[in-house]
């Protein structure tokens, strides 16, 4: 694979680069209220390249809104956000994919009615050059486009382990499968950090483990860094770097899995207060 | 073999001359069908087993392989054996204690793993396992991190051996010249339905031995296409995949892009040499009654037609009598609308000579197959033969039995009928088991353990496995297999096990097809939860009593089954009472279920 030859040296410096490094991601003093509700306040974070970030939190505690703020769905009211020394406060979504943020959804946010390649290849959008007409007729430059596009999508297939249902419809393939494929989408654009949405949500304990994996692999494969949100904790304490808690739009804790698995705060805010 | 000393990697010299720029292997790789020539199979042989010397192989080293069919497999034996080297496969599906079992008995010093998940059953055996020199991974993806000296990926390998042959260009040549056809190829772990795996040896001579007798029994032609779809450590997968096409030399082996995608794959290639085990028959026979259920009754009766024309006139061909233009015609009609597209379904529409082996096949199972026009030969033999003992050749084709000896094959049956074979594909013995040895090799016949006889005409019909046959209280020798295999021929069943040595009656342990039942479960409205629950329904019990009565049908008195157990479980490789190929381990599962047959015979 290309892809994998360009990213291994990055790769080789890993294990040392990180904390000292400056972080690839910075959000400083996040708010984010719609009308009264306030949905994030005052939040900050830092994620390093290549490392695995997990959010956790409660329900509603706004977690996703943070993906949102990032992704550009949301606009907070106040707060920097910068990614990779650009502030993404101007960017719409779009260019904020360009510049290398990419995503799942907490629902699976698939093409039902095409197939699980032309949704792949749908990650490729933002690197399609060739305009209307030539694609229209579809030739010369056009179809060595398409021929390299389809190349990276059936590297991110073989990657996933899906070459059986590469010609599948989404709506005929089991749920674990769609999820994998939407990681598959956004790994077809070939981000430099994914924002995972709950991808183990509704999975039985061989699709969770299979899902874990295929994480753990794009992390050490790419070097992409990840940042994470789910409820399943034995998955966030299993393969995080680090973990933020999250509640009622306030961060509570940041640290090393064992750090904010005995923060006192994070336990109380799981297990209600001690009465 | 006309050129004496020959072995496997000169075979490989020999086409690779021949046959430069023909395709050698397929494989499909990013949803294309990459092709390898004869040409860069050899060159990459020649790197690998010059990569091997760079690491440190030594002439009767062993080196284990453990990972799915992809041709680095095919390099990585036959580049081993080239420089002196002893292969020995694993199945990809063993798990870890296994895995540890084989590779330390074998003493292998190199273990070629298939991906991470393999890597990871080596890495958790090594501290056992000091003889291991290093594990050559073939694809390296999840593994990059890994930064153990122990570890090298296939690539490095390959670029050790290039720089290898830059540096010394005729060593190879020498290597391969010093092959000689005496020296141990390959070792073959019999999974074997009792006790631990054995080693089974076998030589450059065995293997190409049983290569020759197989092509002249059903002759292979160079043009001939065949898919390596089955695990390459069993005996005959190794011999359709490696063995086979050198001895022939010029057939093309494909490999399937996933485990997931082996059916559509075998479609798309649609090979001309097909072996399969009788799981796979039955499965696509079960799977076209299921289908039919489900078809409209315009298409239910079509098939039933179809299929009653394709019976009559292949019972007809059976007995040798002439079929009327008349039967012809309907015949042609029936091929055109139903048996030619059931064929391209399978992916078989192209298949020329079409196997069954490795287990007995339900009869009624392969009569399908021969009435839609696809004649599937009996292929018997074991690992000690290196595969063949006898096929049905030619037009010649009883489905009772497993047709004639192979040429090159000698045959003695013994006075308690077991069958005793001599040919020179007989193996050289058990690796570290002389004993086990010489209880299978007495004056250079192997004692298969098999029991059977020859027809008049000169077929070999096996009745059991020797230990198998059941001695009834009342004094009556009685074949389990043939009862099981009436019921394996059942969609619904997936295994049965006979029992009923020394009892008075029979019994049945039934293991249902999850898939089947379920399906049946739900167009009759029965609900169900897992397979504990779906196994256990007084419905499904009945189903299966319906089932028993119909196999009861076909047998005397004394060979009817009295009563049945449905298992609420299925069978499974990992708690031992599956082997590797799906056999049944009849010891440990009447072990196991002591309670459950104990209380059939209250």
């Amino acid at each position: 694979m290309q892809m994998l030859s360009t990213t291994k040296e990055e790769k080789d410096g890993y294990p040392e680069k990180g904390i000292m490094a400056a972080p690839q991601l910075s959000i400083a003093n996040l708010h984010l209220n719609f009308g009264g509700i306030q949905a994030l306040k005052d939040v900050s974070l830092e994620v390093f390249d290549g490392e695995i970030f997990s959010i956790i939190g409660p329900n509603g505690a706004g977690k996703t809104s943070i993906l949102n703020c990032l992704s550009g769905f949301y606009k907070p009211q106040k707060g920097k956000m910068i990614f990779a020394d650009t502030d993404l406060a101007p960017l719409k979504p779009h260019q904020r994919s360009a510049l290398g943020i990419g995503r799942t959804f907490q629902n699976i946010e698939l093409f039902r009615n095409m197939t699980v390649l032309d949704n792949i290849l749908l990650g490729r959008h933002l690197y399609l050059k060739s305009g209307v007409l030539s694609g229209g007729i579809y030739l010369g430059k056009t179809l060595k486009e398409e021929a390299q596009h389809r190349l990276r999508v059936e590297e991110t297939i073989d990657f996933l382990e899906i070459e059986g249902i590469r010609k599948k419809l989404v709506s005929e393939i089991p749920y674990g499968l769609q999820k994998r494929v939407e990681l598959g989408r956004a790994l077809a654009a070939e981000p430099k950090i994914l924002l995972l949405d709950e991808p183990a949500t509704g999975m039985n304990l061989e699709e969770t483990e299979d899902i874990v994996r295929f994480i753990l692999d794009v992390n050490e494969e790419f070097g992409t860094t990840i940042i994470l949100i789910e409820h399943d904790l034995m998955v966030i304490m299993d393969i995080s770097k680090r973990i933020a808690c999250i509640d009622f739009g306030i961060k509570i804790a940041e640290g090393t899995p064992e750090e904010v698995k005995s923060n006192p705060r994070v336990i109380e805010a799981y297990l209600g207060e001690e009465s | 073999m006309e050129a004496q000393n020959q072995t496997i990697p000169k075979l490989l010299r020999k086409s690779a001359r021949k046959f430069r720029d023909k395709v050698a292997l397929r494989e499909k790789d990013l949803g294309i069908w990459q092709n390898i020539t004869w040409d860069e199979y050899y060159k990459n042989v020649k790197h690998f087993g010059l990569g091997m010397l760079a690491l440190g192989l030594k002439k009767g080293d062993k080196i284990s392989i453990l990972s799915e069919n992809n041709p680095e497999w095919l390099y990585a034996d036959i580049g081993s054996q080239a420089v002196g080297g002893i292969v020995v496969g694993i199945y990809p599906t063993n798990v870890a204690p296994q895995v540890e079992y084989i590779l330390d008995h074998s003493q292998s010093r190199f273990v070629v793993a298939g991906d991470q998940e393999q890597t990871d059953k080596v890495l958790e055996v090594k501290e056992r396992l000091p003889g291991i020199k290093k594990v050559i991974i073939i694809d390296m993806k999840g593994l990059r991190r890994y930064r153990d000296p122990f570890l090298i990926s296939f690539e490095e390998v390959l670029k050790l051996g290039e720089e290898g042959d830059k540096k010394v260009p005729k060593l190879f040549e020498r290597l391969v010249d010093e092959t000689e056809t005496e020296d141990t190829a390959l070792m073959v772990y019999t999974s074997g339905t009792t006790g631990k795996p054995k080693g089974a040896m076998i030589s450059h001579r065995n293997a190409i031995a049983s290569g020759v007798n197989l092509v002249r029994a059903t002759p292979l032609k160079a043009d001939d296409v065949i898919v390596s779809y089955l695990p390459l450590c069993h005996i005959a997968e190794r011999s359709f995949s490696v063995i086979y096409p050198l001895v022939v030399g010029g057939i093309t082996v494909n490999f399937a892009e996933s485990i997931d995608t082996i059916q559509e794959n075998i479609r798309e290639i649609a090979p001309t040499i097909f072996f399969a085990v009788p799981r796979i028959w039955e499965k696509m026979h079960s799977g076209h009654i299921m289908r039919m259920r489900d078809a409209t009754w315009l298409k239910r009766i079509a098939d039933g037609w179809c299929l009653k024309i394709g019976m009559r006139i292949y019972h007809k061909k059976e007995r040798k009598q002439n079929i009327s233009v008349y039967w012809k015609a309907v015949h042609t009609m029936a091929h055109l609308c139903h048996f030619y597209p059931l064929q391209k379904h399978f992916g078989l529409n192209r298949a020329r000579i079409l196997y069954t082996g490795g287990a007995p096949t339900p009869p009624e199972v392969t009569r399908f197959f021969h009435s839609i026009g696809l004649k599937i030969r009996d292929l018997y033999g074991s690992t000690e033969c290196t595969g063949i003992c006898s096929v049905h050749q030619g037009e010649d084709i009883k489905v009772e039995t497993v047709g004639k000896l192979a040429p090159g094959v000698e045959l003695r049956i013994a006075d308690d009928g077991e069958l005793i074979f001599k040919s020179d594909g007989v193996f050289q013995g058990y690796y570290r088991n002389p004993e086990a040895t010489a209880e299978a090799v007495k004056d250079s016949w192997y004692h298969s353990g098999d029991v059977g006889e020859l027809t008049e005409e000169g077929h070999l019909k096996i009745t059991d496995r020797k230990k198998d046959i059941i001695i009834t209280s009342g004094g009556k020798n009685i074949s389990p297999q043939e009862i099981e295999n009436e019921f394996k021929a059942s969609p619904y069943i997936r295994d049965a096990v006979v029992i009923g040595d020394g009892k008075k009656y029979l019994t049945a342990l039934i293991l249902i097809e999850y898939d089947n039942v379920g399906k049946w479960a739900e167009d009759n409205r029965i609900p169900y939860t897992t397979f504990k629950d779906l196994s256990q329904k007084p419905e499904v019990s009945e189903l299966v009593s319906q089932i028993t009565k119909e196999v009861n049908s076909n047998f005397a008195q004394v060979e009817t089954i009295k009563k049945f157990t449905v298992l609420d479980k299925e069978l499974d490789q990992d708690d031992d009472e599956l082997t590797a190929t799906q056999k049944v381990r009849r010891k440990i599962i009447v072990q196991k279920y002591r309670t459950v047959i104990e209380k059939m015979y209250q």
